[in-house]
């Protein structure tokens, strides 16, 4: 199913900013709030879990129900794992469009990555030291 | 145990400044006053050590003097150095960054470009009608919230300015100051509203141009719905916005990163330039790092520009949308990169953090990151607030001298860059 990804702050994100490489933040940036017909549409129980796809790549999250979001629109926390299908172009005004993406949405047995092994599929290396 | 009373809260744009902490055997152990978020910063813990540099894809630790050598050698063997972040130092090291960039010939960019950026690209079309926040404590009898959640992102907002807060003008603020949400989704803040607008995702720019078609009289041009919205509720809305007495409009990201972006924020402006032929009415983006309104003051008042300014000519340039980090990393331009106080490897889109993975990467951060992992040097400093000083400026422009709470042996951003800085000049023989 099609949907629009808007992305933002939450206050857990948030309290997570200094300290990204927890589980908490892992938790909070890899959720994807749906409107809850969407999900019996997708055929998605609460957290199970969706991969999210477009032409920039793909990224699976855990479906959260919430009924706040109008039917269409998917919510996720910003993070690494939305930026995995954000485009980086900006129209000429240096900002990516984070709040109006479309995606495509499918029902997954796939496991969640945590941000430190999204990092490290690219190459980066964790500091082990303190 | 010794208590602290009156420190500033260097997390959001609000840098509430009534911060209690409490201190002991040299380290925070409570605080008061401060949102869940604050609290998080102040007592955080695993702050990097020390120095680190990545050596055949490991982490070694190093000394001062060894990182600050490295960072001076990346930064003058690249030939378009990119130096991001800012919004997360005092003004005093965004000072010493700017005159960095000058020498490198590098391009200085804060973390506007990928908040509010398209906000001042608006208010330098149309100017900006803004206001300090102790007026609208004092005076709003009329909230808008466009666009943003101030109960995630800016949790003490509504306290300590606005739903919440006494007003000094108003009698009984609490119940007769209104508050309108407008957003494209139901949120904490759209919750305690007197009026959700809730519009359709890419909506702003219909709606804005619908509420100033009716404060002109040419309500009867307007459609049944405009963007999801219906035509009474406009009227409605419009009406409240007409008779407050004196109404400020705060927006977020919601308009800066959605479709029309700054043209969003030029819509808003100017409805509130219509709103001031009827009553008194102001405009304030909210600000999202504390201090990134701050990297907008010092980068304007040093080189003219306010974010996104590139030093290659040899004199400042400014093209948001091309002296931007986010374009100039898509368009693989930049051979190397200093981050100071920001997280891009969490916040920018994938391309992007692949080239900040295949280039030198210098991190000035007290803690570990998700940039720290594709880095190939980190510095860490001390945190402004809890063991270092400096100027913010607050989402108003209002500056605030952010105290320290606390000693300790890290340096702070403006030591490191200064040392580094030093050292530049010297090779360079300036
Ligand atoms: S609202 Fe912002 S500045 Fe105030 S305590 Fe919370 S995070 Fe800190």
């Amino acid at each position: 199913m099609k949907f629009i990804l808007n992305s933002g702050r939450t206050i857990r994100q948030g309290k997570y900013i200094e300290n990204k490489l927890s589980q908490g933040y892992a938790e909070e940036t890899s959720q994807c709030h749906i409107h809850p017909l969407d999900l019996l549409e997708l055929g998605v129980e609460e957290e199970e879990n969706i991969l999210v796809t477009n032409a920039i790549g793909e990224v699976v999250l855990v479906a959260v129900a919430d009924e706040g979001l109008p039917k269409g629109m998917v919510f996720v926390p910003y993070g690494i794992h939305c930026n995995s299908v954000i485009s980086a172009c900006t129209h000429g005004t240096g900002m990516p469009d984070y709040k109006i993406h479309e995606v495509e949405i499918v029902p997954t047995s796939e496991k969640r990555k945590t941000p430190v092994e999204l990092l490290e599929q690219l190459g980066g290396v964790r500091y082990a030291g303190n | 145990m010794q208590e602290i009373k009156d420190m500033v809260c260097p997390f959001c744009g609000c840098l509430c400044d009534d911060v209690t902490l409490e201190i002991e055997n040299g380290e925070i152990v409570a605080t008061d006053n401060c949102c869940a978020i604050g609290n998080a910063k102040f007592l955080g813990k695993n702050r990097l050590k020390n120095p680190i540099k990545k050596v055949d894809g490991k982490w070694v630790d190093i000394t001062y003097d060894e990182a600050i050598d490295t960072a001076v050698d990346i930064l003058l063997d690249a030939d378009r150095p990119l130096l991001f972040g800012w919004s997360g130092t005092h003004g005093e090291a965004q000072c010493v960054g700017v005159h960095m960039n000058e020498i490198l010939g590098g391009v200085i960019d804060s973390t506007t470009s990928v908040c509010h950026g398209p906000s001042i690209l608006a208010i330098q079309e149309v100017g900006h009608p803004g206001c300090t926040l102790g007026q609208v404590k004092n005076r709003a009898d009329l909230i808008i919230y466009w666009g943003c959640n101030p109960i995630e992102a800016h949790p003490r907002h509504m306290s300590r300015y606005t739903t919440y807060a006494d007003g000094y003008f108003l009698d009984n603020a609490f119940r007769n100051r209104k508050v309108i949400v407008v957003d494209v989704r139901e949120t904490e803040t759209s919750n305690v509203a007197d009026e959700f607008i809730r519009i359709k995702p890419g909506g702003d720019y219909a709606v804005l141009s619908s509420l100033r078609a009716i404060l002109r009289g040419k309500g009867d041009m307007i459609p049944d719905s405009v963007a999801g919205v219906t035509k009474t509720q406009l009227i409605q809305v419009a009406e409240m916005c007409k008779t407050c007495k004196f109404g400020a409009l705060f927006f977020g990201v919601g308009l800066t990163m959605a479709k029309g972006k700054y043209k969003n924020v030029r819509n808003a402006i100017e409805f509130v330039d219509d709103l001031n032929r009827h009553t008194k009415f102001t405009l304030t983006p909210m600000r999202g790092h504390w201090n990134v309104y701050g990297a907008n003051e010092v980068m304007s008042w040093m080189t003219g520009y306010p974010y996104a300014v590139d030093f290659c000519r040899g004199v400042a340039f400014y093209n948001p949308g091309e002296t931007t980090a986010v374009d100039i990393l898509a368009r693989k331009e930049c051979d190397a990169c200093m981050i100071v106080g920001s997280d891009p490897a969490a916040h920018f889109p994938h391309s992007c953090v692949e080239q900040l993975r295949d280039i030198p990467m210098i991190v000035i951060d007290p803690f570990q990151t998700m940039t720290t992992t594709l880095a190939d040097l980190q510095i860490p400093v001390a945190v402004t607030g809890i063991d270092a000083e400096g100027t913010a400026y607050r989402m108003d422009g209002v500056p605030l001298k952010v105290k320290k709470a606390i000693d300790s042996d890290y340096p702070s951003d403006t030591e490191i860059l200064t040392r580094i800085y030093d050292i530049m000049l010297e090779v360079k023989g300036l």
